[in-house]
């Protein structure tokens, strides 16, 4: 206990120094930005904002990559709320109530709420993550390698069950990722894979790259196919009044507690947790509520619910990163290569070796929060009038910001070329409605499945039988062949199905 | 990788027995990128004894990927399902186009050249643009990155082209 109170005053140390107040600032604020622009996710936004963490030392640079991730989230769900576009998965459910209750003129209630339970959703998660880092640790640390790629495996399926859609094809999208981390100098014999002599591709795919052009270019090649203008509804009010009712608040604030609940739980599984974690909060909500037919119709549960599930478990997700190393979803995964640029490999030994990195992180992700609550809600009013910018000009904006954020990265011509040719592929995914989440996903845990794989082989002397003979090993297989034969069986996937199905129309 | 937007509307061309061609051309597409990859891997290392070698997991994994391909064309063939969306042409072009000069530009000519040129050819991937305010905000954001990554971020990028500095 003592430790725990310790290592957050000494993350609150690092994270209150002016210059990391300052990054956590200019992240946030750069993130909602960003965010804020229709079809811009999560993903792409952290992505985009990438190189300019560059420059800094390691701690700022997560700081600032922290600030960013939060605010891109906020500015997702504003769009949600004010235009009905939501930004990213993790905020389709909040479209639905959120704008609606926009159209009622109550817009500025609506922001609040969601900034408000974002808040006490992170409040919770940042002391859920000082509890449980420091035992999960030790966990990690008897981790051996057949352990670990069992709980790869493990995520992997959660990622899978987790995504909507057919299981085959999501199952089909984490092999062609796994595939594509096969590209470059392998890790033992450093014999060139699959690079076809070109020197960029020695070094295997740079993550962001296929990041920024699987959800970077593909999303505006599609939004281009939709005719840009057509769909875009945007709340004419002017938003006014901000604060929620006394009423408005008593009815949020179970449902804030829920959803962070929730979210927190999801949020720890490997395998995406923020975008179910949102779904799962409303279905819940709308489930246990007196009178459902609300829900669709401006509810404001409806909206303080999947944004408090949300937060939480975009905040908790960090804590596998932290702890075991392995990345939970697609924006962890970013986070990953953020701190190899920095030289950091996450996992056990980081949070021993440079608390400061660590608890400084988990304090910034709590003052972000802070911060996006203390300055958005002001901010409502520009955010509102970017959106107003006509597509026609805002997309040749991004293609040309996300060319110099991938040229940046190394320098190099060629990971600009191979973006594009990720945005075509993007394009067709979408087209033949595969999801590219897992994709990416694959793509992060591949060298270190392959490691550990290699590894856990090389000790069991060619004998694949150790996955299902150590213990910690089997339990974490056997619950992913579970998890497999849970979302394969008709019944669960009907169920699966309706939950997607509800929150789109 | 191997593969590139180029299907077309397909809804004609397929047979009747292709009850999804949604699945069934896009299973038909993993087959070739798992074919390609196990072909591309084949001059590496396999299995030696029982430590993998380089070759041994890109070629699981494109088996494994074979398979799946295999799997989704066949539920092409078994379950109803949806026809291949339409492509359009126009947006991926020029989008692909102006990444692609902004790729071959920006080491000679250097990021004001290169900025505007990719940002005039993507502002033709819509039928909606207007000229003049497209080229008002071209230039206006030439000139924000311009001031953004060399000097506020700090990057290295070249701003002119070379053959004026020099």
């Amino acid at each position: 206990m003592a430790d725990l109170f310790s290592n957050l005053a000494l993350g609150f140390g690092v994270a209150f120094t002016p210059i990391n107040l300052m990054l956590c600032l200019i992240g946030a604020l750069v993130g909602t930005l960003v965010g804020v622009l229709p079809g811009i996710g999560t993903i792409a936004t952290v992505a985009m904002l990438l190189p300019i963490t560059f420059g800094l030392p390691p701690v700022g640079a997560l700081i600032m990559l922290a600030g960013i991730y939060y605010g891109a989230q906020y500015g997702g769900s504003t769009t949600s709320i004010l235009v009905n576009i939501p930004g990213e998965a993790g905020s389709v459910v909040t479209a639905l109530d959120g704008f609606q209750m926009a159209k009622q003129g109550r817009a500025g209630p609506a922001l609040a709420i969601a900034a408000i339970g974002s808040f006490f959703a992170g409040c919770v998660a940042t002391v859920l993550i000082a509890v449980l880092g420091a035992p999960l640790t030790k966990l990690a640390l008897a981790f051996g390698p057949a352990e670990y790629f069992s709980l790869m495996v493990l995520g992997l399926i959660f990622a899978v069950v987790l995504a909507k859609g057919s299981v085959l094809k999501a199952i089909a999208m984490i092999v062609f990722g796994l595939l594509l981390s096969m590209v470059g100098s392998d890790i033992e014999t450093g014999a060139s894979r699959m690079a076809f002599n070109i020197p960029e591709l020695a070094d295997g795919l740079g993550f962001a790259t296929v990041a920024m052009g699987l959800f970077g270019f593909a999303e505006i090649i599609r939004n281009l196919d939709a005719g840009s203008e057509s769909d875009r509804e945007l709340v004419q009010q002017k938003v006014t009044g901000l604060m929620p009712t006394a009423k408005d608040l008593r009815d949020s604030a179970p449902a804030i507690l829920r959803g962070t609940v929730l979210g927190s739980i999801l949020g720890i599984l490997p395998g995406g947790g923020a975008v179910i974690a949102s779904f799962a909060a409303y279905t819940l909500e709308k489930k246990i509520a007196k009178d459902p037919s609300r829900f669709g119709r401006g509810a404001i549960e409806g909206v303080a619910a999947p944004e408090s599930a949300n937060n939480a478990a975009a905040q908790t997700s960090f804590i596998p990163l932290l702890t075991l190393g392995i990345p939970p979803n697609a924006v962890m995964a970013l986070m990953v290569g953020a701190m190899t640029i920095h030289g950091i490999v996450p996992g056990p030994q980081v949070m021993q070796k440079q608390p400061e990195l660590v608890w400084g992180m988990i304090a910034s992700m709590w003052v972000g929060n802070l911060m996006l609550l203390i300055i958005n809600l002001p901010l409502v009013g520009i955010w509102v009038r970017l959106l107003r910018v006509p597509y026609r000009l805002m997309f040749p904006c991004i293609v040309i910001f996300c060319a110099i954020g991938i040229y940046s990265v190394n320098n190099a011509p060629v990971d600009v070329v191979l973006a594009g040719v990720f945005g075509l592929v993007g394009y067709w995914l979408i087209k033949h409605d595969f999801e590219p989440a897992p994709l990416l996903l694959g793509m992060v845990l591949g060298p270190l499945m392959e490691e550990n794989l290699r590894r856990a082989l090389l000790i069991s002397r060619g004998d694949w039988s150790v996955f299902v003979t150590r213990p910690l090993s089997a339990v974490l297989m056997a619950t992913a062949a579970f998890l497999l034969v849970l979302a394969v069986l008709p019944s669960l996937r009907k169920k699966r199905d309706e939950v997607f199905v509800e929150s789109e129309n | 990788m191997s593969d590139t937007p180029s299907h077309g509307p397909v809804n004609s061309i397929m047979p009747k027995w292709v009850r999804c061609p949604q699945d069934f051309v896009g299973g038909l597409a993993l087959m070739a990128i798992a074919a390609f990859a196990l072909w591309a891997s084949s001059d590496l290392q396999g299995m030696r004894g029982f430590s993998f070698g380089a070759g041994t997991a890109p070629r699981m994994f494109g088996i494994l990927l074979l398979l799946l391909g295999v799997g989704t064309a066949a539920m092409g063939l078994i379950f109803e399902g949806p026809q291949v969306a339409k492509y359009h042409w126009r947006g991926p072009f020029f989008v692909s186009l102006s990444i692609l000069c902004f790729a071959v530009a920006i080491r000679p000519l250097g990021l004001v050249i290169s900025a505007f040129v990719a940002f005039m050819i993507a502002g033709m991937g819509t039928p909606e643009t207007r000229w003049k305010e497209t080229i008002i905000v071209g230039i206006c954001l030439t000139i924000g990155c311009s001031l953004l990554f060399p000097y506020a971020l700090g990057l290295p990028l070249q701003l002119f082209p070379r053959f004026l500095i020099q």
